[in-house]
This record gives structure tokens, sequence and C-alpha cells, in this order.
């Protein structure tokens, strides 16, 4: 019989079983073998189940999108893990934008280390909720915050480890996790603030304390420059 | 920041309603072709956006390959800036955009392997003990397939459509050259053709610029 055709040869170099003439020929031809033994090696080596076009997807841990954010310069978020990155109202700049899945992921890990502890004391009242405020990527400002409830009359403590402002302030915001509403709770200063939160306001769905910087230009909205976040853990 | 720039009841200043609506919710979603377009022109939001959707699935890749960990994280990290960083590269006509990250994280696991063997190889080297060191036989065996396995997915992304198509659904997606045949509607010969034009290529490239043939 004559030599296999070379597409014979290559299926064969892929697995693929033969004609029983070809695989007949194969097995008693030197030539033939010899060159699906060389097609055969980029198979062994690209054919591997390693790098299989199919595998169970994973999700993968929170740090890797920070990690490409902060390697792109990207600061836009994935609508992942139940937080939504929604764009405030532009107002210093049309690419800032309000970035919230990895804070508030960052803020759950550290705000459920930091156990809240229903505790009272001589100053407001018990502690019914707390959230550590970790700072957003590129910002060093940290702190906590502490709901307390004296008699029914709630109070927001935030104390704030964060630079001081040439000009500008920070301002402390009640966010719901999709970033859209929001709640002003007031102007903080660095260091120790205790303001009053609204009577009835549901604190479950407005679970994230925000705190930004804000330009004195008069406007009450949020500046969209966040600086520092954590979710109230109760 | 001098003038109010937007309407606003003007007896009213600085009255803030108490829960406030900043920006709607944008209420549909962008297909995956339309995250692939606005990918390759740089816009940031469809980055977050192939993120969300395709990331488990390089992920999973990732870990396939080393198990859950740093490894498998550096592995889709990278694989996703490489993307971003290369987007002119992506063509639409040669495939969907998840395709295209799975491609580069096959190149990334490719890489890693070959720097855990680098690494493997001076650590063996810092060994004073030349008695207890593993068969340098071996050693070397596993290194060079590492190495011609980065060299064999540079050359695969030489390779032009349908022909790259082709190859790919015989190695990672193990069908039959019947079974791409019917996956692409390309003629039965055709792709037998393709396939042994490519297997050559590859075997070629080996033969030239292999490491396992050049010790």
């Amino acid at each position: 019989m004559p030599h296999s055709t070379p597409e014979q040869l290559a299926l064969a170099a892929l697995g693929e079983p033969l004609p029983d003439a070809d695989a007949a020929h194969l097995a008693g031809c030197a030539q033939c073998s010899a060159e699906v033994a060389a097609l055969r090696r980029p198979v062994d080596l690209l054919a591997v189940p390693e790098l299989a076009g199919t595998a169970t997807e994973v999700t993968p841990p929170p740090q890797v999108w920070t990690a490409i954010a902060a390697a792109t310069g990207v600061s836009a978020a994935p609508p992942s893990s139940g937080a939504e990155v929604v764009p405030l109202r532009p107002r210093r700049s049309r690419t800032r934008w309000l970035t919230l899945a990895a804070a508030v992921l960052v803020g759950g890990v550290v705000g459920g280390a930091a156990v809240a502890l229903t505790r009272d004391d001589d100053t407001g009242g018990a502690v019914v909720a707390t959230a550590a405020l970790d700072p957003l990527p590129a910002e060093d400002a940290s702190g906590r915050a502490e709901v307390r409830d004296a008699d029914g009359t709630r109070s927001l403590q935030v104390d704030l480890d964060a630079p001081s402002l040439p000009d500008g302030y920070y301002e402390v915001w009640l966010l719901q996790p999709d970033a859209i509403r929001m709640v002003p709770v007031g102007v903080v200063h660095r260091g120790d603030t205790v303001l009053p939160l609204p009577d009835g306001l549901d604190l479950g769905a407005y679970p994230v304390v925000d705190v930004s910087v804000e330009p004195m230009d008069g406007d009450p909205t949020h500046s969209g420059v966040s600086v520092a976040r954590g979710s109230l853990q109760r | 920041m001098t003038a109010v720039s937007r309407p606003r009841p003007a007896a009213v200043p600085y009255v803030r309603e108490v829960v406030r609506e900043v920006v709607p919710v944008p209420a549909r979603e962008p297909s995956d072709a339309e995250v692939a377009r606005r990918f390759c022109a740089g816009d940031e939001q469809a980055l977050a956006e192939a993120y969300e959707r395709w990331a488990g699935q390089v992920h999973g890749l990732a870990v396939r390959a080393f198990g859950p960990g740093p490894d498998a994280e550096d592995v889709t990290q990278q694989t996703f800036v490489a993307a971003w960083t290369g987007r002119a590269g992506y063509s639409a006509a040669a495939g969907p955009l998840p395709a295209w990250l799975v491609g580069i994280c096959r190149h990334k696991i490719a890489d890693t392997w070959a720097k855990m063997a680098r690494q493997r190889r001076s650590a063996e080297a810092a060994a004073a003990d030349v008695r207890s060191r593993p068969d340098p036989t071996d050693t070397a065996r596993v290194d060079d397939a590492v190495a011609d396995r980065v060299l064999l997915l540079g050359e695969l992304d030489r390779i032009g459509q349908p022909q790259r198509r082709i190859i790919e659904l015989a190695f990672f997606a193990d069908l039959t050259h019947t079974q791409i045949a019917a996956r692409t509607g390309i003629p039965l010969g055709t792709v037998k053709s393709h396939i042994r034009r490519t297997l050559e290529r590859l075997r070629d490239r080996l033969e030239v610029d292999g490491a396992a043939l050049h010790p």
C-alpha cells in the first residue's frame, strides 16, 4: 500500500482513529510513523487538560479586581458582589467615579473582624452598629464609625483619621449598597465628631458609611470624591 | 467652583432632600458584542463589565492549573491587565472577546509554569549538595516542555483564521475533525488540510526554536 496521506498522518497525530488500511500501513511503515511522532509533539505539548477550553467557573476573590484596577488605573468597578458602581453626578471632572464594590467588600471583611459589641457608656448611649472606614484606592483616610442609641435617639460618631484639607471639608453620608441613594449626615472633622441621625432612617437600607471631600462651592450634593468607606455591622 | 451649575429653587438655597437620587440606574444590559466594542474603544466601564462577565471563566482555568490561591489570582489579574493594555490587538472578526481572554489566560498559565521552572532550577542550583538534587535529566525535560509550550502558544497567535480556530477546537475542545467541520460549517476536506498545515507549522517551529532539541 502507498504511504498514508499527510492529512491522515496529521489526524493520527491528534489521536483520531484512522481507516483500517491506513492504520495497518502506519504500523509497518517507519517513515509514516516518524512523521506522526513529529506531528504529535505539538499536540502533546498543547492538548493538555490544564489548557483545555472549559473549566468550572470560579469567581476570583475581590483583591484580583483591586489589583487590576490599580495596574490599569481604571476607577470603574464591576457590578458584582451585590455592589454596584455608580457614577455620581460629575462635578469636578467627568471621569471621577464613585467606586463602591471593592470598598464595601473590604469594609465588610474588616467590619466583620470588628465585631460590634453592644455596650453602654456615659456619653451617647448603646453602640448598636459599627463600621471600620477603610480608604478608597489612592486615598489615605480611614477611621471608624459607631451608631449609638440613647433612649431611641440615634447618633453617628465618626472617628476620622485623614489629612487636613487646605480648602473644602469632609462630609459623612449613609449610602444604599447601590450608591444611588444616600442620606447626608453632616460635616465631620478630623478626630471625633458626633452627628444626629434622622429618626426613622432605616440603617438596614443605608448600611454604607461614606466620607467624602466636599469643596466650598455651595453645592450640597455629593462631590463624587469619596475617601473612606465601610459597612455598618450590627 | 463659582457658579451653581444646575437649576435650583433660588429661594431655598442649600436645602437637601433627605434622600436624593443622584443618577438613574442604567436600564439596559449591554450585549457581549457591545461590551467588546467599548472595551476596544478604551471604555473603562467596559473593562469592569468584561471582568464581571468573564472573570469566572478565566479564573476557573487559572484555578484548574494552579489551585486556588495567589498563583491563580496572579494569572487572572495578568490576563485582564494584558487584555486591557493590548486591546488594540483584539479583532471582533477573530472571535468573541471571552475566547480572546481565554487565549491570553493560556499564555499566562504557560508563562507561570515557565517562571516556576526557572525558580525551581535556580533553587536547585543554590542547593550545595549535588547528590541531593533530583534527577537532572527529568528536571531538564520538564523545563524544556514548559519552554516549548510558551513557544507554541506564541506561534498559535500568529496563525490566521480560520486555521487558528480549527486547531484550537482540536487542541482545547478535544473535537474530531468531523465535529470541527460540523461546528464551523467548514468543509471536511478543508478542515483536514488546515489541521495538517498547522501541525506541520508547529512542528517546524519546534524543530527550529524548540528547547527540547537544543539542550
